[in-house]
Formats: structure tokens, sequence, C-alpha cells
């Protein structure tokens, strides 16, 4: 099997466009929550959300499509072969809103697949793409299985393209589902109330590592295991004894081939609401033996950005791997006793070479990844 | 990559159908009729009444295959997966939540049909209900061919630790949007590591880079892939 290298990261999150940008307003604890001004939120439980400042679209068009832009913007050439996975929950959705509004018929325009097509464009790759639909668990599984790829010798380099944007239908949804934290969320503490929407746009390229080498490309981590598994419980609501993410986080410690207490520390889902948290903190403790390392979440900082929070959490996951420290989980001032001293709003030193990032999603589904540090 | 095809279910023109029980070929063209709970299961259902129409089709395909495959009852969780392609997706379903949604600022929007308006959420329900605990992904592709799904779910039985992937395709009509080639309806094939000489295989699929072959025999297309499993069946 190839070995396989995360090489380059654009992204475009409501704290700034860069990962530059992002790592150090994660690491000052700022927080991009705020108040909702692109729709009215009067009849919803939440008034809050984390959008990209200055985020606009041309009449007729989605916000998906400046988002797009300036995260390919960002990249620079790509291999002539790589291959593109897409990972997004909605899409286009705020266009397929307007257009109900406005009364005016849907058409071939509003399937899923305008959308990739438009992707492939704006990368100039290959038409042939496929968007990989998890719920939010979609950019972790879409990352895995551009992992998959290039370690079967199936390709060489496969960029990950994953976003989604802040849209009333999204916000309304989770309100009606009674999921949105009337305040800024609160990921981890005993206090929480639910989540706050955000809003992504991520590029990752991935590489055979042997390439990467001989090309001398940039190298940010190896992903060293990857493991995706349903809980087989429940649609909307997590396992409450965390069986499906125990079992994808297992088949990435089994990828990697190491043992629990050589990872250092964890990027957690994180999302703020009651239950996902708790799941979380359940599986890591039957995954760890109770002994859960230092761990983190950023949506206390830019929100739940749906399908791109994998993508955005891989990002900088791999920067703390290298800085060797995780940025401050934004909200969590109490935390739940089974987290006690392991996350919190301070920066935490970790040691070590391997980092679990993992995200769950409706549908049960659940992805795990393990990023390992490369020392050169 | 190899793989045994191991039971095929469907929801097609005429209705919910398995290869086993079959008198003719499924035909999937621009009539369908939504599956009912009486089609499928005997007992009074109350979560299959509160399913969308995109996961009520994918979700009867799944039943019919894993029926087929005699795989249905179940004491553990098993490590199946599930990857379906589809190019509408539950854009009816946006359609009818965005109804509810529009009316009176949002405050009328309805709970359960947003939980549909994330395709993948028929997998769940399968998941819950079959013990599937293996990887399940909707795809949406462009510049492929719907067999494609079949050679996806054979890289991810080589790749994972799954004993059997559940591939297949699901589409409903969607207001104003014209019906795909495919038609419309539902259609799993259910693809394991090693074949069941208990409940017995259809037969054999060999991929080669993107060139699938059934029983050494060449396939291009899902439907061909069908007859080709009809005819190892003595009728």
């Amino acid at each position: 099997m190839k070995r396989v290298v995360l090489s380059r990261v654009a992204a475009v999150t409501s704290l700034g466009e860069g990962v530059d940008s992002l790592w150090q307003q994660l690491t000052d604890g700022k927080s991009a929550i705020a108040p909702v001004k692109r729709f009215d939120s009067s009849h919803y439980i939440s008034h809050y959300a984390a959008c990209v400042d200055g985020l606009t679209a041309a009449a007729g068009e989605s916000l998906m499509v400046p988002l797009l832009d300036q995260v390919a913007g960002k990249l620079g050439p790509l291999p002539t072969d790589c291959r593109l996975l897409v990972a997004t929950t909605k899409g286009e959705i705020d266009l397929l809103e307007a257009r109900c509004r406005a009364g005016i018929p849907v058409g071939a325009t509003d399937l899923p697949t305008v959308f990739l097509d438009r992707v492939a464009r704006r990368f100039g790759l290959s038409p042939s793409v496929l968007n990989i639909n998890a719920a939010c668990a979609s950019s972790t599984i879409a990352l895995a299985r551009g992992a998959a790829m290039i370690a079967a010798g199936q390709v060489s380099a496969v960029l990950v393209y994953a976003a989604d944007i802040v849209s009333e239908f999204v916000f309304s949804g989770f309100s009606a589902l009674q999921a949105l934290s009337p305040e800024s969320c609160r990921p981890f503490d005993r206090s929480r109330s639910g989540l706050n929407l955000g809003e992504a746009g991520a590029a990752l390229l991935l590489l055979d590592e042997e390439q990467a080498y001989r090309e001398e490309a940039t190298i940010l981590a190896r992903i060293a295991g990857w493991g995706a598994a349903n809980d087989a419980h429940h649609v909307t609501a997590p396992a409450r004894d965390g069986c499906g993410l125990i079992l994808a986080c297992q088949q990435a410690l089994a990828r990697a081939e190491i043992e629990p207490d050589q990872v250092c520390a964890i990027n957690a889902h994180g999302t703020g609401t009651v239950y996902n948290d708790a799941m979380e903190l359940t599986a890591f403790g039957a995954l760890f033996d109770g002994k859960i390392p230092p761990f983190h979440g950023l949506k206390g900082s830019i929100g739940h950005c749906l399908g791109a929070a994998g993508a955005v959490e891989v990002a900088i996951a791999a920067r703390a791997l290298q800085e060797q420290f995780l940025p401050p989980t934004v909200g969590c001032l109490e935390p739940e006793a089974a987290a006690a001293g392991q996350v919190g709003e301070k920066v935490q030193k970790i040691s070590g070479d391997y980092l679990l990032c993992c995200n769950s999603g409706f549908g049960g589904i659940n992805g795990a990844l393990m990023l390992q540090r490369i020392r050169l | 990559m190899t793989g045994w095809i191991m039971g095929i279910g469907w929801v097609a023109a005429p209705g919910c159908g398995r290869g086993r029980t079959a008198a003719t070929l499924p035909v999937w063209n621009e009539s369908l009729t939504l599956p009912a709970r009486k089609d499928l299961f005997e007992q009074a259902d109350l979560r299959f009444g509160r399913l969308d129409g995109f996961s009520r089709t994918g979700l009867a395909g799944i039943t019919m295959c894993l029926r087929d495959a005699g795989s249905e009852e179940w004491q553990q969780k098993r490590a199946i997966g599930t990857i379906a392609v589809t190019s509408g997706g539950c854009l009816q379903t946006d359609l009818d939540y965005l109804a509810t949604m529009i009316r009176d600022g949002g405050k009328l929007a309805s709970p359960n049909l947003f939980a549909y308006t994330l395709p993948n959420c028929f997998l769940g329900e399968a998941a819950l209900r079959f013990g599937l605990t293996g990887n399940s992904v909707i795809l949406h592709q462009t510049g492929g061919r719907q067999l494609d799904v079949v050679c996806r779910a054979l890289e991810e039985l080589t790749w994972s630790d799954c004993e059997g992937i559940l591939a297949g395709f699901c589409e409903v009509p969607v207001v104003a949007i014209p019906c795909p080639e495919t038609g419309y309806g539902s259609l799993f094939l259910l693809l394991t590591r090693t074949p069941d000489a208990h409940s017995g295989t259809y037969g054999k699929l060999k991929l080669h880079g993107e060139t699938l072959t059934f029983n050494d025999r060449p396939i291009t297309g899902l439907v061909e892939l069908v007859e080709a499993c009809f005819s190892t069946l003595s009728k």
C-alpha cells in the first residue's frame, strides 16, 4: 500500500481567508459567531451563526460560487492527473430557496450535479466528479476515500473540495429540530444547549507520499489511517454508547498500525448539542480506556460548517500537529466531568505524532482520520 | 477486485420485487408508485409512514435485496455498508420542506421533512432496521455510468473491513424535472467478499480498472447486470 500525505490546503471560513489567518485567530480564542443578518431569524429559536464576512453572490447565483472562487484562487496549480471529490450536504440550496420564493419553477439546473461541473471547471480538473454525501461527516469520508484511492495505487493525487453555506433552509430546519443554541455554542460544556451553524469552503490536496517527495511538494501531515461506520441506531440522534464512532476510530487506529496510547490529541466533532458531545465523550472514554488525550473543537469559533466541517478541521489538525499545541475550544468554560482537564478555553500543549479527527452526522454515520506528523 | 452478488431487490414500474421470486425482469421508466408499508412489512410500522418518497423507495429496494439474499433477519449488527448513486436525490423533499418553511416566516417549518432533506438519511433508516454498521454514503456523479456505483462498491469491499456492500441507485420524480435515463425507482445488489453456500450466489463480479465482468462476461450497464443475474436462475 502507498502512503498518503496532505500536501496543500486552502480555506475560507467565517474567521477569514487562508489557514494561517484561521490558525492565528483560533489560537487567540476568537469567534465569528454573531447575530445572523442574511435572513430574518425572528421566528427561529436562535439568531446566531458564523457567516463569511462580505460573501455576496451575483443575481441568480448561489453564495457557493464566490466561496468556490475565493478558495480556488488560493490553491495554485494542481497535478494534471488529479482526481476530484466534492463534499457538500446541500450545495446551492440558497438558489433553490430563492427560486421557490420568487415562484420560479425548478429545472435541471437545480440538480446537485450542476455544482459538481462548476467545481471541476473552476479547478481545471476532469469533469468526472463524485460528490460524497454523508451529512456532517461528508468531507471526512471524502478524505478517507481519497486516501484509500491513493493507497491502493489507483491515482497519485486527489483534491477534496468541501463547502456548505449558512442558508435559511438549513437554519430553519435545525431550529425546527430544536438543535440550535440560542446563544454562542458551548461544545463539551456542562451548560451546552445546541449548535450554531457556520459556513466554509476548503480544498485539500492529497498526494502519494513518494510523488510528493520526488516533486519536493509541501507535506503538511501523513494521512495514516481512516475509518467510517454507521451507528445503526437512529436517523437523527447519535447512539448513546458511541458504537459507530468507536468502530470508525478503531478502523483508523488499525490502518495506522498504532495503539490508542500513541494518539496525542483529538480534534472532536463537538457540535455543542447535548447528545452529540455526550456520545463523543463516551466513545473517547471507551477508546482510550478512560485516559482521553487532550482534545478540542472548532465549532465555538466558526460554527458547524456541515459538509465542510471535517475538511477545515483536518487543515487545522495538521497545523496543530506541527506546532504541537491545540487551539482553545471557545465556549467550553466548564467542561463535562468526563472531559475535565483535557478540553477548555485555553491553548493546550500536546506531545506526539498522531492526532485523531472525527465527525458524525445524520443517518448515523461516523468518519475518522488519523493524521501523523512527519518530521522533515 | 472481486465480489459475489448475493441478492437483488428493486422498486420498479410494476412495484417491489426481488431476483429469486420475480417472474419477469424489472423495468424502470417514468412510472412509479411509491411503495406502501404493506408492500414490504406485515406489521404496522409508524416509522415507515413518516418517510419521504425518496427514503421509501430506497429503503424498499434495500429491504427486497436483503430478503432476496436471505439476510433480512439479524441478531447482531453486521459490517455491511451501503453506497447509492442518485441524480435528483431528495430534491422533491427539499421542495416540500421549502413549502412549509416559506409560509409564515419559517414558523411552520416541518422538522420531520427537514430530517429527510439529507439524501443519506434513508441509509441510516436501513442501517437501524437491518443492523448495518458499514460506511453509508450517497454519491452524486458527473461524467460516469450508472454502473460505476458497482465499481465503487467493489472498491469499498476491497479497501474496508466490510463483509458486504449494498450498491444501487434511487430516483424519484421531481416536479418539473425530466425523468433521468435510468427511470424512476431503486435497485440494490448485495455484494459480499465470499459466496454463501447456504443462500447461494448469482455469480462473481470482477473489476479491472473500470472494466467490470460478471461470471467472466463483460458488463456495461446496471440493467444488463440484472439480466445476467437472472440468466443464472433456472425459472
